[in-house]
């Protein structure tokens, strides 16, 4: 994605029968506060998370899920990801309630980074920087 | 009635009543005791102390709501013991709404069911009946609480996650196989209308198989709009006014066929764990109530009659005295409107009777076995309310639904509320209490106050099509972010006594059998090739034209339910019937 740019731009989505938004909600306002872009699309199919992320060339695409699916939607979008090019060019979050015995399966699947309730928004824009840093090979 | 409105009519009523003079304390009293305390302010308390008389104390999900350091009979001067007390099962309910209360029947204590294949879950009702439960709650899976046939793209990943899975009658009939629907009060947490007349009639059809007759079920379902409209998210959603009427229709239906089942719980809880303060929880349930009497007045319904089955729903969460007076508030507030908005002559119209589940916001990822404390708090705030059911939360909350050992801790919870602290020997322990009282009257006021502006808005479902609720609670849930960022709302060990080196428990959790999607979906694929398919294609464009015409759409879906049409098919019926609706967005 573009490095050039100022601000950081950010998908955000639920898996498409998410029922929870009060995460979402609370992460984009934070993100936002810290100077990025934030596009938020709400509850999505894998498909429409992949293809929105492309269409808005986003740095980062972030998924807010509490009611499982974590480990099957998030494998589906990381393929998909893969088959449309921005797995490696694109930073790859998820955050909300898994299990912790999903988060090294998730880690190996490509998400990045993991935020649990109780993540402060230092920690969500400082690991989301450093993720960004790591990919570009240079600290943004 | 007229033109007035809810605040006016209780305010001159309220005037008119307290004119007798009836206050519990004579005015030479309060005089010397008016004295005695300016004398032991000014000369015992600390100036520093007097400058901070009123704190506000912050908390998750909390009123912020000021507190003096102490409490006299001067914050409640005006009481009329007659008029804002009285006693249990007596006017105006403060106190509660059975004489004896728990020494009569401990409240319903009611476990959620846990998640997993309708015959896992029938196992696990058996085994909290077993236990000591007194009821089931039934929580459906994120594709049945969201109107999804399992085999439909979007149930992927999610079928059996957090409940269980209903396509149509035959899961019901798995789940409830050998529990005695008659006598064990179930209740479905549909949470919204539209899920409410799409599911409910399956539990029904499954009934009348096995040879109940509907006037003998006794149970609840949810059926709140605000649930839909304004606390989920989703794909879709149908227009607020649409959706309200359908949750009319539902209550129309119910009182008329299922005489003994609760057709709407009106549901703060979960608008409350979004992002509001105890006061807008209660003050938009009880807007809704009112909204409902009033839509059913209009179909010619007398209010005593509908009123008869009316349930609310709260959530119960750190502020102890404030959750122990709010309850007493909205008990003695929904009287008032019952009383002298709608005349009712039926003491039981008049009654807030309630579920409560404890806050599942406040429960914390970090330490959460700190949780089991909370949450055993919360609980004997809603019993020193005077609740009539309960749900613990499982301290595993912010990990996966609750697992075997955490939901037992929370059935285990309320058997030691009831059976170890006896707190249940007395009828209403706070009632009395200058503080108790002092707030009661305050959460009650602040709660009339919210009612007024929804009504000056146009009523609750024109508020929520303007988005007024959307953008209280998103205001409200960034507000306490930044409040447990700065630390003004302490919160033990995340922000509170933080250990800097804490790990992680082990808490064991449900892995996802993704199993169960597969079963769920060869189980439909047979029930839609042995059903009559003309008769279901006719059913579901029965409910598109009821929905249209303005009939009672749920008798539709009934006939649909028999005839075997899924949850997803007659969900599509409604949205060709009635059209999409977008909320307004704030993230």
């Amino acid at each position: 994605m573009s490095s050039d740019r100022e601000k950081i731009r950010v998908l955000l989505a639920q898996f498409p029968l998410e029922s929870h938004s009060r995460g979402a909600f609370t992460v984009a306002n934070m993100l936002r506060d810290s100077g990025m872009e934030v596009v938020y699309i709400g509850n999505s199919l894998p498909e429409q998370i992949v293809s929105s992320a492309v269409q808005e060339n986003v740095d980062v695409v972030g998924i807010s899920t509490l009611c499982g699916g974590e480990l099957a939607l998030g494998e589906k979008v990381m393929k998909l990801a893969l088959e449309k090019g921005i797995k490696d060019s694109a930073v790859f979050v998820m955050g909300g309630i898994f299990p912790p015995e999903d988060e090294p399966k998730l880690k190996e699947m490509g998400f990045e980074a993991l935020f649990t309730p109780g993540a402060t928004r230092e920690d969500i824009a400082n690991t989301i920087n450093d993720c960004i840093g790591k990919k570009r090979g240079a600290k943004v | 009635m007229g033109d007035k409105s809810t605040k006016e009519i209780l305010e001159s009523v309220l005037d008119e009543e307290r004119k007798e003079g009836n206050s519990l304390y004579n005015p030479k009293a309060l005089e010397v005791i008016q004295q005695s305390f300016e004398k032991w302010k000014n000369t015992v308390v600390s100036e520093k102390d007097r400058e901070n008389w009123e704190m506000t104390p912050h908390t998750i999900i909390g009123s912020n709501i000021p507190r003096g350091l102490i409490y006299t009979p001067l914050d409640i001067a005006d009481l009329d013991y007659e008029v804002d007390l009285g006693y249990s099962e007596g006017e105006p309910y403060t106190r509660g709404i059975h004489s004896n209360m728990y020494r009569g029947q401990t409240w319903t204590q009611r476990q959620l069911s846990g998640a997993g294949s309708p015959e896992y879950v029938n196992n696990r009702i058996k085994f909290l009946l077993d236990h000591g439960a007194t009821g089931t709650n039934l929580a459906l899976d994120l594709a049945t609480v969201q109107m999804f046939d399992s085999d439909e793209p979007e149930a992927d990943g999610m079928v059996a996650t957090v409940g269980v899975p209903i396509d149509c009658v035959q899961d019901f009939e798995s789940i409830y196989k050998d529990i005695p629907i008659d006598k064990v009060s179930s209740s479905i947490v549909t949470h919204y209308p539209r899920n409410t007349s799409i599911i409910f009639p399956m539990y029904l059809v499954m009934a009348e198989k096995r040879g109940y007759g509907w006037d003998k079920l006794p149970g609840s379902v949810q059926n709140d709009f605000i649930m839909e409209n304004v606390v989920r998210s989703a794909c879709e959603w149908i227009p607020p006014k649409d959706d309200f009427r359908v949750q009319c229709d539902n209550i129309e239906f119910l009182r008329n066929e299922v005489p003994k089942w609760n057709y709407v719980t009106l549901n703060g809880y979960n608008l409350r764990e979004e992002g509001t303060s105890g006061v807008t929880e209660m003050a938009v349930a009880l807007a809704n109530g009112i909204a409902i009497m009033d839509d059913m007045l209009r179909r010619g319904y007398d209010p005593d009659w509908t009123a008869k089955r009316m349930a609310f729903f709260w959530a119960p969460a750190n502020d102890f005295f404030e959750e122990v007076a709010r309850i007493r508030a909205a008990r003695r507030l929904w009287y008032r409107i019952m009383k002298y908005k709608y005349q009712a002559k039926d003491p039981r119209s008049c009654w807030m009777r309630c579920h409560v589940q404890t806050s599942g916001i406040s429960l914390q990822r970090v330490e959460p076995f700190v949780n089991i404390v909370r949450a055993a708090y919360h609980a004997l705030a809603a019993i020193l309310g005077g609740a009539q059911s309960l749900h613990v939360d499982g301290y595993d909350e912010a990990y996966s639904v609750p697992g075997e050992e955490s939901s037992l801790l929370g059935l285990r919870t309320q058997q030691l509320i009831n059976a170890e602290t006896q707190v249940t020997q007395v009828v209403d322990p706070l009632g009395g209490s200058f503080y108790v009282e002092a707030l009661t009257d305050d959460i009650e006021r602040r709660i009339l106050d919210e009612i007024d502006e929804v009504e000056k808005l146009g009523g609750l479902p024109e508020a929520v099509a303007k988005g007024w609720l959307h953008h209280k609670v998103i205001s409200y849930l960034l507000e306490e972010e930044r409040m447990i960022e700065d630390g003004r709302i302490k919160v033990v060990a995340r922000n509170y006594f933080r250990d800097p080196n804490v790990k992680e428990p082990p808490v064991v959790t449900q892995p996802y059998d993704s199993k169960i999607r597969d079963q769920m979906v060869d189980k439909l694929k047979k029930w839609r090739k042995e059903r009559d398919n003309d008769k279901v294609k006719g059913c579901l464009e029965d409910i598109v034209r009821a929905g249209k015409e303005g009939k009672n759409i749920t008798y539709y879906t009934v006939e649909a339910a028999r005839a075997g049409a899924t949850e997803g098919e007659m969900r599509r019926a409604f949205t060709e019937s009635f059209g999409t609706w977008r909320p307004p967005v704030y993230a």
